[in-house]
Order: structure tokens, then sequence, then C-alpha cells
């Protein structure tokens, strides 16, 4: 983009430099490695020109004509302003001089610093800033060093006050820069930071309940300049130079969010962003930052376990596993192979997963394999994304005008955080955000269409843009081809038919419609629920939206393409390497509902007795049950043999984000007792069922071996995922003055092609195959996740403890007055036979004859079912009354 | 010949009737210089609470990365330092220490003192690692150890900004302004710019950090 905007020549201290016409002069001078210093200003925020520590001077050397100026002798000269201007927010124009290697600049950057240090406490021994704090490097770099004003001056305000239970501020700090209120306003969307007050009284305040209600609050803390905000999970941990930095990454959502571990002696310190321009920018959730505390929790499993007469044993990893292969072999001796499934969690590595298929494919032969518990099984989504999944080299940090992201089904917020922030920067710089939900979500608040959906009407509402799209009329399918079948398809559909099943208004789908067909690229979100509420229209969804991209002619563009929002960091990775049923193999559902008729299983960091309430029965008739896990879950406790995993950050091994880029990941901490990597247990598990793998010795070795033998992963050793470290790659260079992180990055990862790039692509465009609308009685349940909830791994935060997500059903207006309830009345709320009592949340954006329950909430006495059946809630107003 | 005899049976001679300079150590112990870089020693306030902040700085500064600290917050039931921050963990690694006493020149507390105490021999490694209550020096006559109690009140979440914006006079909840007051006439202009000089920013106030 770069290289057709317009250049102009400025000159800066002297020296002739070209810069696009527009930038800022803070910007422009870094073309000549001058940083200017900074404070208030930051590259993702508007410049607001507060904090004045960028005065510099500025002059014309041409006339308005254009022309050089002259003096009165002739010679070209320069007419410096009479003021000096704050460089943030003076864009270059042609022909500008800059100078700051005069008095007059340097007069201004001292002066500066000596005022906002006249009530600045000066306790940097105790600060947690102290180290990498901007105000003490520009202090250094140009700062008086006596200050002309008396100490006993200075304005002193109570030591820090919670802004949460998170974010600590320092009200003596603060030097009024606003990156924080500005952060949360148009960054994060949550305006919940303030000012109040004037003057030296001028104070941060939060004016929210619970305060600073966000789920990107840290992020301030690494943008603030000074010491004001700190966290509470890195409060008087360390000092910033006594870390030990890891990359690794985010390991709750699917972004890969490449982050920092700042380990010390005993443990994770704190958690910061890496940046990655293509991933996360400099932003994480607070999810990614403060979740990391299950690593060290105490109540990890560390040996090796054995139940004997219903009772847990210690035992030694030889014994564990030579009774594992026992059991296993005599299962297959009695019942053949396929009598044993296994469950592959998708938070385990590339490296784990594909071991373990090799080891239940090749060693064992079982095609009974799945990885998805939290994604319906069938849904053929795999096989999409490997069509026309978001193409490679795609930069969501690019998309703006021109660029329509179709959200179906979506909750990023509380889904994909990281994502949420991406998102909502496209539409900012003008993409059209196009979103359907049943209920409200945060970016309905963003989406410019956002469109109120009945559950279970989204694969109709995808085939009903294609037939409005293709309007009479075979749509070219450019490389690809044919597509006939799918055209007369998709004509026999009746669209004033589809579009009342959908309960959307005509005007809306034409829109729609016009939108798709004005967009230079189109990013299709597709949303956990969506596939959830389609049901058994789920394949007819995901086909509905391959062939919307291929009719679009944006299917293999840069910049566009499919994105399912997968559950979990690594659902995309465990599904590349295989862990899919194959040959007619049970799926989860199978496997769960004891459909499968299995004898034993091998469940890897999933917890399914705890989240598919249906599958406790089954787990519990096996004859053998083997679970490798961190904790002791409710699935573990079913087991008859538990083997301790090492977590992430006690290993290293690769990643692959929902946007199929491959990372990597390193470790940073040796693992709790006797716990081991995921792989090494696969590889000794294999040895002990008389598997000889030789070369497999690292996990560098089981990367090596992924890119020898999966084909979409070709080349992609530890190696090829490093590139050259770069700390800041588009805004600025190396210092945390301007971006709050400093860390080098070199580990960007590599996304592999899908299919739809390749220059001879070859697909099928299935038909959608429509079928009816599930109805039963009563509410149609839509479960909700949250990011807070009671997960495995995020509920030994205790942190996180305050802002858990209790138990909630939403309903909507017009059923709440139904039933006679206001907001916080208690209700029953009976699904599956099970009931909870739960205080009612009205939502104003829920579509009526449907209510929305929180996942893995305290509470909340319901899961999702196995399958794609829809699930059916009666609500009946709680006989007691709430107590006041 | 004899001149040389005679000089050096004279300083055998001379040396007969002077004080013998060897010491019978350890019945008997060679006082220091003052300056003397012997044992740390972490001091105290006279009100009994550690002067340590766990600021780090010391272990920043050790060329031998011989100190190890371990930072805590103070909380009105248990504290050990005034502000906000103690030490928890302090040890001193006496086998890589090499007693260059830039620990002493990075405090910014004057917590860590290099004293006269030169006696560190020991018959294993790990008890050459000094913790923090080998360390620390008793508290002064009358005064109480740490943790101490105070009774200051807990941090409160934010009041709402509406009640103090509106406030005609005095300073933010939770404010408060020390005024500077101007040396008096009557003080000489020597005392006044020694006051100022005390005055002026650059290093952190031995009183802020008083209760």
């Amino acid at each position: 983009m770069a290289n057709e905007q317009e250049m102009v020549t400025i000159f800066v201290n002297g020296e002739e430099v070209e810069v696009p016409k527009g930038t800022l002069v803070v910007e422009a001078t870094k073309a000549v490695d001058l940083e200017i210093p900074v404070f208030c200003y930051h590259p993702q925020l508007e410049p607001v020109g507060m904090c004045r520590m960028c005065l510099v001077e500025t002059g014309n050397s041409l006339n308005r004509d254009g022309t050089a100026m002259v003096d009165e002798a002739g010679n070209p000269t320069v007419q410096w302003g009479p003021k000096l201007v704050p460089a943030c927010t003076t864009p270059v124009n042609p022909g500008m001089h800059i100078r700051t290697n005069n008095d007059r600049v340097e007069d201004a950057w001292r002066g500066t610093l000596e005022f906002l240090l006249t009530s600045h406490p000066l306790d940097c021994p105790v600060c947690d800033k102290g180290g990498e704090c901007p105000l003490q490097d520009l202090t250094f770099a140009y700062g008086p060093d006596m200050s002309r004003f008396y100490k006993r001056n200075k304005y002193h305000f109570e030591k820090p006050i919670p802004l949460g239970e998170l974010i600590w501020l320092d009200r003596e700090r603060c030097i009024y820069c606003s990156r924080c209120v500005r952060f949360c306003e148009d960054v994060a969307g949550d305006p919940v930071l303030k000012f109040a007050g004037r003057n030296r009284g001028q104070e941060i305040v939060t004016d929210s309940v619970p305060p600073f209600d966000s789920y990107f609050s840290g992020n301030t803390t690494d943008i603030c300049p000074v010491g004001a905000l700190t966290t509470e999970d890195f409060r008087f941990k360390a000092r910033v130079w006594e870390l030990t930095n890891v990359p690794s990454l985010d390991p709750f959502d699917a972004v890969g969010s490449n982050i920092m571990l700042g380990t010390r002696a005993d443990g994770i310190k704190r958690v910061m962003p890496r940046q990655n321009d293509w991933v996360n920018g400099i932003w994480i959730s607070d999810k990614a930052r403060f979740g990391h505390h299950f690593v060290g929790s105490s109540d990890r499993l560390t040996t090796p376990l054995i139940k004997e007469n219903g009772e847990f044993r210690d035992a030694t990893w030889q014994e564990a596993l030579e009774l594992v292969a026992a059991r296993l072999g005599e299962t297959v001796e009695a019942h053949g192979a396929e009598a044993i499934g296994a469950l592959i969690g998708d938070r385990i590595a590339n490296e784990d997963a594909f071991l373990a298929v090799k080891l239940l494919r090749d060693a064992i032969g079982t095609p009974n394999i799945d990885s998805r518990l939290h994604w319906p099984t069938g849904t053929g989504v795999e096989e999409a994304v490997a069509k026309v999944g978001l193409s490679s080299g795609s930069n969501l940090a690019d998309l703006g005008a021109g660029t329509v992201i179709l959200a179906i089904g979506t909750d990023l917020e509380e889904e994909q955080p990281s994502l949420y922030l991406t998102v909502r920067d496209a539409v900012q710089k003008g993409a059209q955000l196009i979103l359907t939900q049943s209920r409200s979500v945060k970016e309905m608040h963003d989406a410019q269409t956002p469109l109120r959906i009945v559950p279970g009407a989204e694969a109709h509402f995808a085939a009903l843009l294609l037939r409005v799209l293709f309007n009479d009329e075979k749509p070219d399918f450019g490389k690809l081809g044919g597509g006939d079948e799918l055209y007369d398809g998709i004509m026999t559909l009746h669209p004033r038919e589809t579009l009342n099943q959908t309960g959307l208004s005509p005007e809306a789908v034409d829109d729609v419609v016009a939108a798709l067909g004005n967009a230079s690229n189109l990013v299709v979100l597709l949303g956990r629920e969506a596939v959830v509420n389609a049901g058994a229209n789920a394949p007819a969804l995901v086909d509905a939206l391959v062939a919307l991209l291929a009719a679009s002619g944006k299917a293999g563009q840069l910049n566009s393409g499919l994105l399912p929002l997968l559950p979990h960091n690594n659902s995309q990775g465990v599904a590349d390497m295989g862990a899919l049923p194959s040959d007619g193999g049970a799926t989860s559902d199978a496997m769960l509902s004891g459909e499968a008729g299995l004898r034993a299983m091998w469940i890897i960091a999933s917890d399914p007795a705890a989240e598919r309430a249906a599958s406790r029965a089954t787990l519990e008739a096996l004859d053998f049950l083997v679970v490798q896990e961190l904790f002791m879950t409710e699935t573990a406790q079913l087991a008859d043999v538990v083997l301790p995993a090492a977590a992430f950050a006690e290993r290293d091994g690769t990643w692959t984000s929902l946007m199929r880029r491959v990372q990597r990941y390193e470790k940073a901490l040796e693992p709790k007792g006797a716990a081991l990597p995921d792989w090494q247990i696969v590889r000794r598990l294999a040895a002990a069922l008389g598997a000889d793998w030789p070369g497999c010795y690292t996990a560098q070795d089981v990367a090596a071996e992924i890119a020898k033998s999966v084909k979409a992963y070709k080349g992609m050793t530890y190696d090829a995922l490093r590139g050259d470290p770069v700390a800041w790659t588009k805004n600025a260079f190396g210092h945390h003055i301007y971006s709050g992180t400093s860390f080098l990055n070199a580990w960007y990862g590599q996304q592999w092609a899908t299919e739809a790039e390749g220059r001879r692509p070859k697909y099928d465009l299935a038909t959608p195959a429509l079928q009816e609308i599930e109805r039963g009685d009563g509410f149609r349940v839509i479960f909700q996740n949250k990011q807070y909830d009671n997960g495995t791994l995020i509920a030994r935060t205790e942190l996180l403890d305050g802002r858990r997500s209790s138990g909630f059903v939403k309903m909507s207006p017009e059923d709440a007055a139904g039933l006679g309830i206001v907001w916080g009345d208690p209700v029953h709320v009976r699904v599956d036979g099970r009931d909870s009592t739960l205080p009612v949340i009205i939502d104003e954006a829920l579509v009526r004859g449907a209510i929305v329950l929180p996942r893995q909430c305290s509470d909340v006495n319901a899961t999702p079912a196995l399958g794609t059946t829809a699930q059916f809630a009666t609500v009946e107003r709680a006989v007691e009354a709430m107590p006041a | 010949m004899l001149d040389a005899m005679i000089k050096g049976f004279g300083t055998t001679l001379k040396t007969m009737f002077r004080k013998p300079v060897t010491i019978s150590y350890p019945e008997v112990k060679r006082p220091v210089f003052e300056r003397f870089r012997g044992r740390h020693e972490l001091k105290r306030h006279d009100n009994g609470l550690e002067r340590c902040i766990g600021c780090s700085l010391c272990s920043a500064a050790c060329p031998a990365d011989a100190i190890y600290v371990v930072p805590a917050e103070n909380t009105n039931e248990a504290r050990y330092s005034p502000g906000e921050r103690y030490a928890e963990t302090y040890e001193i690694n006496m086998l890589r220490c090499i007693f260059c006493g830039y620990c002493e020149e990075a405090c910014p507390v004057d917590a860590i003192v290099l004293e006269h105490n030169y006696e560190l021999a020991s018959y294993s490694r790990e008890a050459m690692i000094y913790t923090k209550d080998m360390l620390i020096v008793p508290p002064p006559p009358g005064a109480e150890g740490t943790p101490q109690q105070s009774y200051a009140p807990p941090p409160q979440f934010m009041e709402n900004p509406s009640t103090h914006m509106n406030r005609a006079e005095g300073p933010p909840p939770g404010g408060r302004i020390t005024t500077y007051v101007a040396p008096e006439e009557k003080v000489s202009a020597y005392v006044r710019r020694s006051l100022l000089d005390a005055d002026r920013d650059g290093v952190i106030d031995d009183e802020e950090y008083r209760s």
C-alpha cells in the first residue's frame, strides 16, 4: 500500500528523506533513525498531543506555490516556525524542515521532563515499572539532573488504589497521558476509564461495575509510560530485569497470540505480549495475561496414578505404561482394535497429536480417533478450511475500507478476544462488518449490519445469500470452473420461504448481497454458535459458505477466506495431524454416547464427563479408561490409569492457530514432579506396545517428522518457523517508549496454503442440503461461552475469581414479559431433565423463543448435548422470591 | 662489615623491646578501619521497621550475582517496612560475595551496610547462604520487631468522582497536600541554601519511607 502513496521530501536535522504524505513528524523521523521522545503518543492510538514531550522545531523551505523559498540575496532559505510544535500531531508537508538538535528543542524536552517530575513521587525502587519505564529512560536521556522544584511541594495521593481486582492505580505516578483512556475507548471498545478532577487533583477513575470491566485491561499497564497502572499479577513479584523471558503462545483462544513468559526461579511471574503483526499486534487479552496460574497450580498431577479397588495410588511411569499397554493389548485381542477409541484434546501440541495418531492408527490400528468436543462433529469445516480457508499471507491488520467481514454466529470477545480487537480495528478503518447472531454480543455494536437471525436458520441464510447472489445467472467460478450442479441446486430454493425461516427482512439480505458484490475482499468468520445452532444443517452451512466464497470470486484471494472460530489453541493443528475419525471410525459423539460400543478409551487433555453430562455413563461403563491430563478432572476420576502431562510452559512444541499459522513455543520451566510432555508419554507408551520409532528424541525431531509426512506442513521444521528478530515491524522500531513492549520476536510461524490459492484449484462445490429447522417444546437453548468460566485451566487462576461468571439465563424481553419475569428474577430452567435455578438477564437482542445459558459456570446444571440435536428447555418462575 | 652487623643486630635489639605485632586470634581480635567492608547487615529504622524495601537494586548492582531478593507487599496486619514493599526473602551467598560494597552504594534506603564482621568460615556450602534473619539487626531497644501492625485504613474502591469535583475547597478524597513552608527570614543565607539543597529532587527522601 505504501508505494501507492504520494511521497514528500522532508529534511530531518538537515538530512533529506522521503516519507509518505500525511505521515506524522514523530513517525517520519524514524526514517533517519531519530527517535523523538514521547509519552502520550502511541502508534496504535489516535494522537492527542497531551504530554508536550515531543516538541520539535519545524520550518518551511517551500512557498505556497511550491517554489523554493529564497532570502533577499536569492539563496535558498528556511522559514522556521515561531514556536515549537508537537511532533505527534503535526503531519509532514513537502519541503518541511524538522530540527531536534538545537538548544531550543533540548530545553523544551528538559523542561517538559522537569515539569512532569514536579509531582512524580520518584519511588522507582518500589515501582513495578522501574527498569522499563519510559519516564525513567527519557529522564536519563534528556531530563535535568536536578529539579528547581521543591520536593515538599509534591502533591501526594494515597498509595495505590485498585481499579478492579486486576489493575492497581497509583495516582501520584500518573502523568495524564490518557493512553489507557484512549486504549479502552478506541481499541478495546470498553469506555470504562475516565479522567476526573482538574489540575493537580486530576486522576483516572473507572465508572463501571465491576470496576475496570474490560477483557483487555492488562494492556493499559503495558502502554502506561509510568508506573501508574500496574497489574495485581506482577505486583511486587520481581524486578523486570531479573526475569528470564521465554517466547510462548496464548494457551487459551485459537488466535495463537504471541506472548512472553517472564519467569524467575520458582515459576511464571508475568505474561507480556510479544508483538506479531500477523497475529495479535501488541495486544493480548487478560485471559492470556493472567490465566497462566494453572501451570504452577498446587493441584497439578505430578505422578502417574493407577486405580486399585476404586482408589488411586501413585505409580511409576514404567508400571503405569506397562499396565496401559497390557490392558489395551487385551482389549484388542478380545474385541478387536475397533473397540478402542481415543479422544485427543485440542489443547495439545502438533507433535503430541501426530505421535498419538500414529500410535493409534499404525500400532493399535483403530479408526476411532476424534479431537472435536467443543466443536460439532461432521460439519465438514476441516475440509472447507483446506479448500477456502483464509489465504496464507493474509494479515487481518491490513483490512480496511473495501473489506466485508461476514460474521456468522460469532461471539468474538468471549471466545477469541484477540481477534475481536483485530476485527474492531478493521471496522474502524472502514471494513464492513455483517453479523448474524441470535443474541447480543459485543461486536453487534461494531457491526454496520447486525442481523438477528432465528437460531438454527444460519444455513438457510447462507443459502439464501447464494440464491440472491446468483439471481438467475450462473456466476463465473473463475479458475475453479464448474458449479453447474450447485447453481441448479440453489436455484430450486424458494427465496421467500427460506427468508421466512431466517426471520430476516428482504432488504437486509439485499443489503448483504450488495455489500458482498462491492467487496474487494471477504472474510467469513464462522462462529461456534452458528454451527452448533445449525445442528443438522451445519454441513449445509459450511457448504454454502464455501460456495459463497467461490461464487464471489474471493476464494484464494489475499485477505479473504473462511475463518472458523475454533474453540482451542490447537484445534486446527490437532485436526491437521489427523486426529479425526477415518475409514468409518466413530466420532466423539458416537464414542461418548456409547453408540460406538467401545471397550477402552484413551482421553488426552479433555474433560467430557464434566462438559457433556451424557457421556459420563458411557465412560463409567468402559472396561478400561486411560486419561492423560494436567489435573484430576471429572473424567480423570473415572479413569483406571491417569498419566500426568507437562503444561505448555514446561515443554516446547508447535500449535496451529485458527488462521492455520504454525507457531512454536519454547520451554520456560521444568515439568512438575514426574509429569512428561504428551509426546514423550505417547512415545513411551508406543515402546511399551512394542512400536519402535527411531529418531524421535526431541520435540524438534517429531516436528521434522511432521514436516516430512504431513502434506500441508511440508518443510515446516523449527528452523523454518523462525525469522529475523524484530521488535516492532511496522510502526516503530525497537523501543518500549512507543509500543509498551520491547521484546524481540523471531518466531513468526508459517501458514499453510489452502487449495483455492493454488494455480489450478480443484475442489468440489457441494450443494447445501437444507433440512427443516428443528422445532421442539419450550425454549431453544443457546450455550454461550464466557471467558472466565470454570474450565479446567482458567479455574486455577484465583486472581480471576472475582470476575468469574456465575450462572444466569438470558431471555428476550417478550418472553420474559410473557412469563411475568423482570431482570434478576430467579427461574427454574430444565434442560435434559436437569434443573437449575438461575437469575434472569433480559437480552434485548435475543430472538423470541430462545434462552442463553453460559457453559461451565457455577449453578448451571446443564451441558451441551452430544450430536447435533437441538436442546429445548422449560423455564418456570421460581416460586420463592430472590432474597432481598 | 662491622657496620652492617651492628646495624643488623641493632634492628634485632630494637624490636626486642617493641610490642609484638602478632595478635593471638581468636582470643584477641584486631580492630578494623571504620570503612572496612565485612559481613552485611540489614538495618532497621528507630521504630523497629526494616529499612529494606525489597527493591533488588543491591542484587542488580552485585557483580558476583550473590544476592537474591523476593519482594512482597506490606499489609496493615503485617508490616515489615514503611511503604508498600518489603523483602520477603533476602539471601546473600557469602561464597560468591566479593565484598565490593556496591550493594551498599546502590541501596536507596541505606538498608544494607557492610559491617565489621569478617568471621565467615563455615563447614558447609549451605551455611554460607546468609538468609534474612541472619543478616537483619535486632530492633533497637524499646522498639517492636517485625512484623508490626498498623491501623491505616485499607485501600478502597474509588468513590464517585463527582463528589470531589463539586467540592468547593480542600483536597480530593484520599489526597493530601504538603505545602512547602518558605524558610523564615531570620534563618541565615547559608542555612537556607543548605535547606534548599536538601529539598531538591534526585534522591529518595528518607522521611518518605518512615511511617
